[in-house]
Protein backbone atom coordinates (compact mmCIF):
# COMPACT_ATOMS: atom_id res chain seq x y z
CA UNK A 1 0.00 0.00 0.00
CA UNK A 2 2.62 2.62 1.06
CA UNK A 3 4.82 1.45 -1.65
CA UNK A 4 1.57 1.94 -4.01
CA UNK A 5 0.74 5.61 -2.81
CA UNK A 6 4.44 6.58 -2.89
CA UNK A 7 4.50 5.42 -7.23
CA UNK A 8 1.67 7.72 -7.30
CA UNK A 9 3.19 10.21 -5.28
CA UNK A 10 6.06 10.44 -7.59
CA UNK A 11 4.30 9.86 -10.70
CA UNK A 12 1.92 13.12 -9.69
CA UNK A 13 5.11 14.89 -8.09
CA UNK A 14 7.82 14.43 -11.72
CA UNK A 15 4.31 15.06 -13.66
CA UNK A 16 2.95 17.85 -12.24
CA UNK A 17 4.26 20.77 -13.56
CA UNK A 18 3.29 19.37 -17.68
CA UNK A 19 0.13 17.71 -15.77
CA UNK A 20 -0.65 21.90 -14.67
CA UNK A 21 0.22 23.29 -18.34
CA UNK A 22 -2.27 21.02 -19.54
CA UNK A 23 -4.78 21.94 -17.32
CA UNK A 24 -4.24 25.62 -17.65
CA UNK A 25 -4.66 25.29 -21.56
CA UNK A 26 -7.78 22.84 -21.03
CA UNK A 27 -9.64 26.06 -18.56
CA UNK A 28 -8.04 28.94 -21.16
CA UNK A 29 -9.27 27.29 -23.89
CA UNK A 30 -12.89 27.17 -22.38
CA UNK A 31 -12.88 30.59 -20.88
CA UNK A 32 -11.41 32.23 -23.84
CA UNK A 33 -14.81 30.58 -26.06
CA UNK A 34 -16.58 32.04 -23.24
CA UNK A 35 -15.30 35.47 -23.51
CA UNK A 36 -15.96 35.46 -27.16
CA UNK A 37 -13.78 32.69 -28.78
CA UNK A 38 -14.94 30.54 -31.58
CA UNK A 39 -17.39 27.56 -30.09
CA UNK A 40 -14.79 24.80 -29.51
CA UNK A 41 -12.05 27.15 -30.47
CA UNK A 42 -11.26 28.68 -27.25
CA UNK A 43 -7.61 28.09 -28.24
CA UNK A 44 -6.68 26.43 -32.02
CA UNK A 45 -2.97 26.87 -33.64
CA UNK A 46 -3.91 26.36 -37.25
CA UNK A 47 -7.48 27.90 -37.37
CA UNK A 48 -5.73 30.84 -35.25
CA UNK A 49 -2.85 31.39 -38.01
CA UNK A 50 -5.43 31.06 -40.43
CA UNK A 51 -7.60 33.78 -39.21
CA UNK A 52 -4.07 35.63 -38.85
CA UNK A 53 -3.40 35.27 -42.72
CA UNK A 54 -6.74 36.27 -43.63
CA UNK A 55 -6.39 39.27 -41.66
CA UNK A 56 -2.95 39.73 -43.91
CA UNK A 57 -4.58 39.46 -46.78
CA UNK A 58 -3.00 36.02 -48.34
CA UNK A 59 -6.59 34.65 -48.14
CA UNK A 60 -9.69 35.95 -48.73
CA UNK A 61 -12.58 34.18 -46.96
CA UNK A 62 -14.32 37.23 -45.79
CA UNK A 63 -15.64 35.30 -42.57
CA UNK A 64 -12.23 33.99 -41.11
CA UNK A 65 -10.04 37.46 -41.01
CA UNK A 66 -8.22 38.08 -37.52
CA UNK A 67 -4.92 38.95 -36.30
CA UNK A 68 -5.64 36.44 -32.97
CA UNK A 69 -3.36 38.23 -30.36
CA UNK A 70 -3.02 34.45 -28.64
CA UNK A 71 -0.35 33.19 -31.84
CA UNK A 72 1.74 36.03 -30.88
CA UNK A 73 1.11 35.34 -27.10
CA UNK A 74 2.54 31.78 -27.48
CA UNK A 75 5.70 32.84 -29.38
CA UNK A 76 6.15 35.64 -27.06
CA UNK A 77 5.44 34.02 -23.71
CA UNK A 78 8.02 30.89 -24.87
CA UNK A 79 10.71 33.75 -25.75
CA UNK A 80 10.34 35.05 -21.93
CA UNK A 81 10.62 31.79 -20.75
CA UNK A 82 13.94 30.87 -22.96
CA UNK A 83 15.62 34.19 -21.70
CA UNK A 84 14.81 33.47 -18.23
CA UNK A 85 15.88 30.46 -18.32
CA UNK A 86 18.64 31.01 -20.53
CA UNK A 87 17.70 28.51 -23.23
CA UNK A 88 17.25 31.22 -26.15
CA UNK A 89 19.28 29.61 -28.39
CA UNK A 90 18.65 30.51 -32.26
CA UNK A 91 19.25 28.07 -34.29
CA UNK A 92 18.88 27.04 -37.90
CA UNK A 93 19.57 25.22 -40.99
CA UNK A 94 17.81 21.62 -40.58
CA UNK A 95 15.77 21.38 -43.90
CA UNK A 96 14.31 25.11 -43.78
CA UNK A 97 12.30 24.98 -47.52
CA UNK A 98 11.37 20.86 -46.72
CA UNK A 99 9.79 22.31 -43.14
CA UNK A 100 7.87 25.03 -44.74
CA UNK A 101 6.46 22.08 -47.30
CA UNK A 102 5.44 20.00 -44.40
CA UNK A 103 3.60 23.08 -42.11
CA UNK A 104 1.83 23.81 -45.61
CA UNK A 105 0.06 20.69 -46.10
CA UNK A 106 -0.11 20.27 -41.86
CA UNK A 107 -2.58 22.64 -42.70
CA UNK A 108 -4.39 21.58 -45.71
CA UNK A 109 -4.53 18.52 -44.07
CA UNK A 110 -5.92 20.46 -40.56
CA UNK A 111 -8.63 22.79 -42.19
CA UNK A 112 -10.00 19.74 -44.34
CA UNK A 113 -10.75 18.35 -40.64
CA UNK A 114 -11.16 21.58 -39.61
CA UNK A 115 -8.63 21.90 -36.46
CA UNK A 116 -5.17 21.11 -35.15
CA UNK A 117 -4.24 18.41 -32.39
CA UNK A 118 -5.36 21.00 -29.79
CA UNK A 119 -8.81 22.00 -30.92
CA UNK A 120 -9.55 18.25 -32.07
CA UNK A 121 -9.24 17.07 -28.20
CA UNK A 122 -11.15 20.76 -27.33
CA UNK A 123 -14.14 19.14 -29.51
CA UNK A 124 -14.34 15.91 -27.79
CA UNK A 125 -14.31 18.36 -24.53
CA UNK A 126 -17.76 20.02 -26.45
CA UNK A 127 -19.12 17.14 -27.26
CA UNK A 128 -18.47 16.95 -30.79
CA UNK A 129 -18.51 12.93 -31.80
CA UNK A 130 -17.03 13.70 -35.36
CA UNK A 131 -13.14 14.49 -33.81
CA UNK A 132 -12.97 11.39 -32.87
CA UNK A 133 -12.24 10.41 -36.35
CA UNK A 134 -9.86 13.17 -36.47
CA UNK A 135 -8.26 12.35 -33.41
CA UNK A 136 -8.01 8.39 -34.84
CA UNK A 137 -6.55 10.09 -38.18
CA UNK A 138 -4.05 11.89 -36.02
CA UNK A 139 -3.21 8.98 -34.08
CA UNK A 140 -2.37 7.04 -37.64
CA UNK A 141 -0.85 9.86 -39.16
CA UNK A 142 1.88 9.72 -36.30
CA UNK A 143 1.73 5.47 -36.38
CA UNK A 144 3.16 6.18 -40.08
CA UNK A 145 5.59 9.05 -39.01
CA UNK A 146 7.28 6.13 -36.30
CA UNK A 147 7.55 4.15 -38.99
CA UNK A 148 9.69 6.50 -40.88
CA UNK A 149 11.99 7.58 -37.64
CA UNK A 150 12.09 3.57 -36.96
CA UNK A 151 13.62 3.55 -40.46
CA UNK A 152 16.65 6.35 -39.99
CA UNK A 153 14.51 9.44 -40.96
CA UNK A 154 15.68 12.61 -39.73
CA UNK A 155 15.94 16.04 -42.01
CA UNK A 156 19.73 16.57 -41.16
CA UNK A 157 20.81 18.96 -38.29
CA UNK A 158 20.05 22.44 -37.30
CA UNK A 159 23.18 24.65 -36.17
CA UNK A 160 23.58 27.56 -33.23
CA UNK A 161 23.40 30.77 -35.42
CA UNK A 162 23.45 34.64 -34.51
CA UNK A 163 21.14 35.98 -32.23
CA UNK A 164 19.64 38.36 -35.06
CA UNK A 165 17.85 35.23 -36.53
CA UNK A 166 15.86 34.19 -32.83
CA UNK A 167 14.49 37.55 -32.74
CA UNK A 168 12.85 38.11 -35.82
CA UNK A 169 9.92 36.37 -35.26
CA UNK A 170 9.57 37.93 -31.82
CA UNK A 171 9.52 40.86 -33.89
CA UNK A 172 7.01 39.61 -36.45
CA UNK A 173 5.17 38.64 -33.61
CA UNK A 174 4.93 42.14 -32.30
CA UNK A 175 4.33 43.76 -35.17
CA UNK A 176 0.91 41.56 -35.68
CA UNK A 177 -0.26 42.98 -32.13
CA UNK A 178 0.50 46.48 -33.07
CA UNK A 179 -1.68 46.01 -36.32
CA UNK A 180 -4.68 44.40 -34.51
CA UNK A 181 -4.45 47.41 -31.50
CA UNK A 182 -4.23 49.91 -33.99
CA UNK A 183 -6.12 48.43 -37.07
CA UNK A 184 -4.50 50.06 -39.71
CA UNK A 185 -7.07 51.02 -42.69
CA UNK A 186 -5.30 51.20 -45.79
CA UNK A 187 -6.73 51.85 -49.57
CA UNK A 188 -6.42 47.90 -50.38
CA UNK A 189 -8.43 46.79 -47.56
CA UNK A 190 -5.86 45.50 -45.12
CA UNK A 191 -5.77 44.98 -42.26
CA UNK A 192 -8.82 42.59 -42.77
CA UNK A 193 -11.14 42.13 -40.02
CA UNK A 194 -14.42 40.09 -39.90
CA UNK A 195 -17.34 41.83 -39.99
CA UNK A 196 -19.70 38.49 -39.37
CA UNK A 197 -18.50 34.83 -39.19
CA UNK A 198 -15.84 32.60 -36.57
CA UNK A 199 -13.29 35.90 -37.42
CA UNK A 200 -15.52 38.31 -35.39
CA UNK A 201 -15.56 36.02 -32.35
CA UNK A 202 -13.13 36.81 -30.25
CA UNK A 203 -12.40 37.48 -26.55
CA UNK A 204 -10.83 40.49 -25.15
CA UNK A 205 -7.39 41.29 -26.62
CA UNK A 206 -5.44 41.90 -23.73
CA UNK A 207 -7.28 38.43 -21.81
CA UNK A 208 -6.59 36.96 -24.80
CA UNK A 209 -2.91 37.65 -24.83
CA UNK A 210 -1.89 37.45 -21.11
CA UNK A 211 -3.44 33.70 -21.22
CA UNK A 212 -1.70 33.09 -24.62
CA UNK A 213 1.80 34.81 -22.81
CA UNK A 214 1.17 32.27 -19.84
CA UNK A 215 0.55 29.18 -21.71
CA UNK A 216 3.64 30.15 -23.83
CA UNK A 217 5.60 30.20 -21.11
CA UNK A 218 4.39 26.94 -19.12
CA UNK A 219 4.79 25.38 -22.54
CA UNK A 220 8.48 26.59 -23.24
CA UNK A 221 8.89 25.05 -19.94
CA UNK A 222 7.20 22.03 -19.95
CA UNK A 223 8.24 21.18 -23.83
CA UNK A 224 4.09 20.27 -23.95
CA UNK A 225 3.53 18.93 -27.53
CA UNK A 226 0.73 16.37 -28.11
CA UNK A 227 2.36 15.07 -31.04
CA UNK A 228 5.45 14.09 -29.37
CA UNK A 229 3.29 12.99 -26.32
CA UNK A 230 1.48 9.92 -28.66
CA UNK A 231 4.98 9.59 -29.97
CA UNK A 232 6.56 9.35 -27.03
CA UNK A 233 3.98 6.39 -25.89
CA UNK A 234 4.49 4.43 -29.09
CA UNK A 235 7.87 4.35 -29.39
CA UNK A 236 9.81 4.89 -26.05
CA UNK A 237 6.53 4.09 -23.78
CA UNK A 238 7.08 7.17 -21.86
CA UNK A 239 3.98 8.81 -20.72
CA UNK A 240 5.16 11.96 -19.08
CA UNK A 241 3.63 14.15 -22.42
CA UNK A 242 0.20 12.41 -22.92
CA UNK A 243 -0.27 13.16 -19.01
CA UNK A 244 -0.65 16.99 -20.14
CA UNK A 245 -2.59 15.90 -22.97
CA UNK A 246 -4.96 14.64 -21.03
CA UNK A 247 -5.34 16.95 -18.55
CA UNK A 248 -5.49 19.42 -21.20
CA UNK A 249 -8.84 17.52 -22.39
CA UNK A 250 -10.24 16.45 -18.77
CA UNK A 251 -9.76 20.36 -17.60
CA UNK A 252 -11.35 21.62 -20.72
CA UNK A 253 -14.55 18.95 -20.30
CA UNK A 254 -15.23 19.89 -16.94
CA UNK A 255 -14.64 23.44 -17.93
CA UNK A 256 -17.37 23.28 -20.59
CA UNK A 257 -19.98 21.06 -18.28
CA UNK A 258 -19.71 24.40 -15.65
CA UNK A 259 -20.25 26.66 -18.53
CA UNK A 260 -22.59 24.76 -20.15
CA UNK A 261 -20.64 24.22 -23.02
CA UNK A 262 -20.90 20.49 -23.73
CA UNK A 263 -22.85 19.94 -26.42
CA UNK A 264 -22.68 16.04 -27.16
CA UNK A 265 -23.55 14.82 -30.81
CA UNK A 266 -22.30 14.43 -34.31
CA UNK A 267 -24.86 16.87 -35.98
CA UNK A 268 -25.05 20.53 -35.90
CA UNK A 269 -21.51 20.78 -34.33
CA UNK A 270 -19.69 23.97 -34.19
CA UNK A 271 -17.58 24.94 -37.21
CA UNK A 272 -17.47 21.04 -38.35
CA UNK A 273 -18.43 18.95 -40.27
CA UNK A 274 -19.75 14.83 -40.16
CA UNK A 275 -17.61 13.37 -43.47
CA UNK A 276 -16.04 11.13 -41.52
CA UNK A 277 -13.67 9.68 -44.07
CA UNK A 278 -12.41 13.17 -44.85
CA UNK A 279 -12.00 14.46 -40.96
CA UNK A 280 -9.95 11.11 -40.71
CA UNK A 281 -8.21 11.39 -44.09
CA UNK A 282 -7.05 15.54 -43.05
CA UNK A 283 -5.75 14.32 -39.72
CA UNK A 284 -3.92 11.31 -41.35
CA UNK A 285 -2.04 14.30 -43.74
CA UNK A 286 -1.64 16.49 -40.63
CA UNK A 287 -0.64 13.78 -38.09
CA UNK A 288 2.11 12.78 -40.83
CA UNK A 289 3.09 16.12 -41.47
CA UNK A 290 3.49 17.33 -37.94
CA UNK A 291 5.58 14.00 -36.70
CA UNK A 292 8.03 14.45 -39.51
CA UNK A 293 8.41 18.15 -38.95
CA UNK A 294 8.90 17.05 -35.04
CA UNK A 295 6.09 18.60 -33.28
CA UNK A 296 2.81 19.80 -33.01
CA UNK A 297 1.86 23.11 -34.50
CA UNK A 298 1.63 24.87 -30.41
CA UNK A 299 4.98 23.16 -30.36
CA UNK A 300 6.48 24.52 -33.42
CA UNK A 301 5.20 28.36 -32.19
CA UNK A 302 7.01 27.44 -28.76
CA UNK A 303 10.24 26.65 -30.37
CA UNK A 304 9.83 29.90 -32.80
CA UNK A 305 10.31 31.49 -29.87
CA UNK A 306 13.38 30.03 -28.11
CA UNK A 307 14.88 31.18 -31.58
CA UNK A 308 14.12 27.77 -33.68
CA UNK A 309 13.99 29.14 -37.28
CA UNK A 310 13.46 26.04 -38.93
CA UNK A 311 10.18 25.23 -36.69
CA UNK A 312 9.71 29.17 -38.12
CA UNK A 313 9.90 27.94 -41.45
CA UNK A 314 7.12 25.32 -40.39
CA UNK A 315 4.66 28.24 -39.20
CA UNK A 316 5.22 30.22 -42.20
CA UNK A 317 4.46 27.21 -44.15
CA UNK A 318 1.36 26.71 -42.37
CA UNK A 319 0.21 30.23 -43.17
CA UNK A 320 1.24 29.82 -46.80
CA UNK A 321 -1.06 26.31 -46.34
CA UNK A 322 -3.59 28.14 -45.05
CA UNK A 323 -3.65 30.86 -47.67
CA UNK A 324 -4.15 27.85 -50.74
CA UNK A 325 -6.79 26.08 -48.68
CA UNK A 326 -9.10 29.19 -48.76
CA UNK A 327 -8.28 30.47 -52.10
CA UNK A 328 -7.76 27.25 -53.89
CA UNK A 329 -10.97 25.74 -52.26
CA UNK A 330 -9.35 23.18 -50.24
CA UNK A 331 -10.71 24.20 -47.22
CA UNK A 332 -13.64 22.19 -45.68
CA UNK A 333 -17.26 24.23 -44.56
CA UNK A 334 -19.81 23.35 -41.94
CA UNK A 335 -21.67 22.19 -44.91
CA UNK A 336 -18.25 19.10 -45.53
CA UNK A 337 -15.46 18.84 -47.55
CA UNK A 338 -15.02 20.82 -50.41
CA UNK A 339 -14.44 19.10 -53.63
CA UNK A 340 -11.50 20.02 -53.71
CA UNK A 341 -10.37 19.16 -50.12
CA UNK A 342 -9.90 15.32 -51.01
CA UNK A 343 -7.80 15.22 -53.55
CA UNK A 344 -5.51 18.07 -51.68
CA UNK A 345 -5.52 15.49 -49.10
CA UNK A 346 -4.02 12.64 -51.19
CA UNK A 347 -1.41 14.85 -52.41
CA UNK A 348 -0.27 16.37 -49.33
CA UNK A 349 0.04 12.81 -48.26
CA UNK A 350 1.80 11.69 -51.26
CA UNK A 351 3.68 14.58 -50.91
CA UNK A 352 4.87 13.99 -47.01
CA UNK A 353 5.54 10.07 -47.89
CA UNK A 354 8.12 11.19 -50.27
CA UNK A 355 9.73 13.06 -47.65
CA UNK A 356 9.18 10.59 -45.51
CA UNK A 357 10.95 7.62 -47.46
CA UNK A 358 13.79 9.66 -49.17
CA UNK A 359 14.50 11.27 -45.61
CA UNK A 360 15.25 7.76 -44.44
CA UNK A 361 17.14 4.75 -45.05
CA UNK A 362 14.66 3.59 -47.45
CA UNK A 363 15.67 5.89 -49.51
CA UNK A 364 19.37 6.87 -48.80
CA UNK A 365 20.17 2.95 -49.19
CA UNK A 366 19.77 3.53 -52.71
CA UNK A 367 21.29 6.63 -53.08
CA UNK A 368 24.21 5.20 -51.41
CA UNK A 369 24.21 7.85 -48.95
CA UNK A 370 24.45 5.28 -46.11
CA UNK A 371 27.56 4.99 -44.44
CA UNK A 372 27.48 1.50 -42.76
CA UNK B 1 20.44 0.28 -5.01
CA UNK B 2 20.28 1.81 -8.18
CA UNK B 3 23.63 3.24 -9.51
CA UNK B 4 24.44 6.51 -11.45
CA UNK B 5 23.10 7.46 -15.06
CA UNK B 6 24.18 9.48 -17.62
CA UNK B 7 22.22 10.45 -21.05
CA UNK B 8 23.44 10.44 -24.81
CA UNK B 9 21.61 13.61 -26.58
CA UNK B 10 21.50 13.06 -30.22
CA UNK B 11 20.53 15.10 -33.13
CA UNK B 12 17.73 13.38 -34.17
CA UNK B 13 15.33 10.26 -32.70
CA UNK B 14 16.40 7.97 -35.58
CA UNK B 15 20.09 8.32 -33.98
CA UNK B 16 18.46 7.67 -30.78
CA UNK B 17 16.91 4.67 -32.08
CA UNK B 18 20.26 3.53 -34.34
CA UNK B 19 22.57 3.94 -30.58
CA UNK B 20 19.72 1.46 -29.02
CA UNK B 21 19.99 -0.86 -30.85
CA UNK B 22 23.18 -1.10 -31.08
CA UNK B 23 23.92 -0.82 -27.42
CA UNK B 24 21.42 -3.56 -26.76
CA UNK B 25 23.43 -6.21 -29.06
CA UNK B 26 26.30 -5.57 -26.53
CA UNK B 27 23.60 -6.46 -24.02
CA UNK B 28 24.02 -2.81 -22.30
CA UNK B 29 21.33 -1.28 -19.74
CA UNK B 30 19.85 1.18 -21.40
CA UNK B 31 16.93 2.82 -22.13
CA UNK B 32 15.13 5.47 -24.22
CA UNK B 33 13.82 8.34 -22.14
CA UNK B 34 12.71 11.70 -23.48
CA UNK B 35 15.26 14.59 -23.14
CA UNK B 36 15.49 15.54 -19.38
CA UNK B 37 14.07 19.00 -19.21
CA UNK B 38 16.96 20.72 -17.54
CA UNK B 39 19.21 19.44 -20.47
CA UNK B 40 18.08 20.91 -23.46
CA UNK B 41 14.43 22.01 -24.68
CA UNK B 42 14.05 19.32 -27.03
CA UNK B 43 11.21 17.10 -27.53
CA UNK B 44 13.21 14.36 -28.38
CA UNK B 45 14.91 11.22 -27.14
CA UNK B 46 17.78 10.27 -25.51
CA UNK B 47 19.65 6.90 -24.58
CA UNK B 48 19.92 6.64 -20.68
CA UNK B 49 22.89 4.60 -19.92
CA UNK B 50 24.28 3.33 -16.23
CA UNK B 51 27.70 5.15 -15.57
CA UNK B 52 30.11 1.88 -15.03
CA UNK B 53 28.85 1.60 -18.59
CA UNK B 54 29.54 4.64 -20.36
CA UNK B 55 33.57 3.96 -22.09
CA UNK B 56 31.80 0.73 -23.81
CA UNK B 57 28.50 2.34 -24.66
CA UNK B 58 31.14 5.74 -26.28
CA UNK B 59 33.31 2.77 -27.99
CA UNK B 60 30.10 1.18 -29.64
CA UNK B 61 28.48 4.84 -30.91
CA UNK B 62 32.09 5.66 -32.25
CA UNK B 63 32.03 1.94 -33.79
CA UNK B 64 29.00 2.27 -35.45
CA UNK B 65 28.96 5.76 -36.44
CA UNK B 66 26.17 6.91 -34.66
CA UNK B 67 26.82 11.16 -34.51
CA UNK B 68 25.71 12.78 -31.03
CA UNK B 69 25.26 15.97 -29.30
CA UNK B 70 26.04 15.35 -26.18
CA UNK B 71 26.97 13.02 -23.09
CA UNK B 72 25.59 14.31 -19.36
CA UNK B 73 25.42 12.78 -16.25
CA UNK B 74 22.10 12.72 -14.06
Amino acid sequence: MINNSNGWKEFFSSRKNVIFTGIFIGISAAFLQKLGNPPNMGICVACMLRDTAGALGLHRAEVVQYIRPEISGFVLGSLIAALIFKEFKPRAGSAPLVRLVLGFWAMVGSLVFLGCPWRTLLRLAGGDGNALFGLVGLIVGIIIGIFFIKAGYNLGRNERTYPLVGWIMPVVMVVLLLLLIFRPQLPSGAVFFSRQGPGAQHAPIFIALLVALGIGFLAQRTRFCTVAAVRDVILIRDNYLITGVISLWLAAFISNLLLGQFHPGFTGQPIAHSSQLWNFGGMVLAGLAFTLAGGCPGRQLFLTGEGDADAAFFILGMMGGASFAHNFATASSSTGPSPWGPPAVIIGFIVCLIIGFSRSDLGRAKEGEKNE
Amino acid sequence: MKGSYGVVIFYSTSAALRAESLAKRENLKIKLIPVPRHLSSDCGVCLRFESEERATLQKILQEGKVEYKDICNL
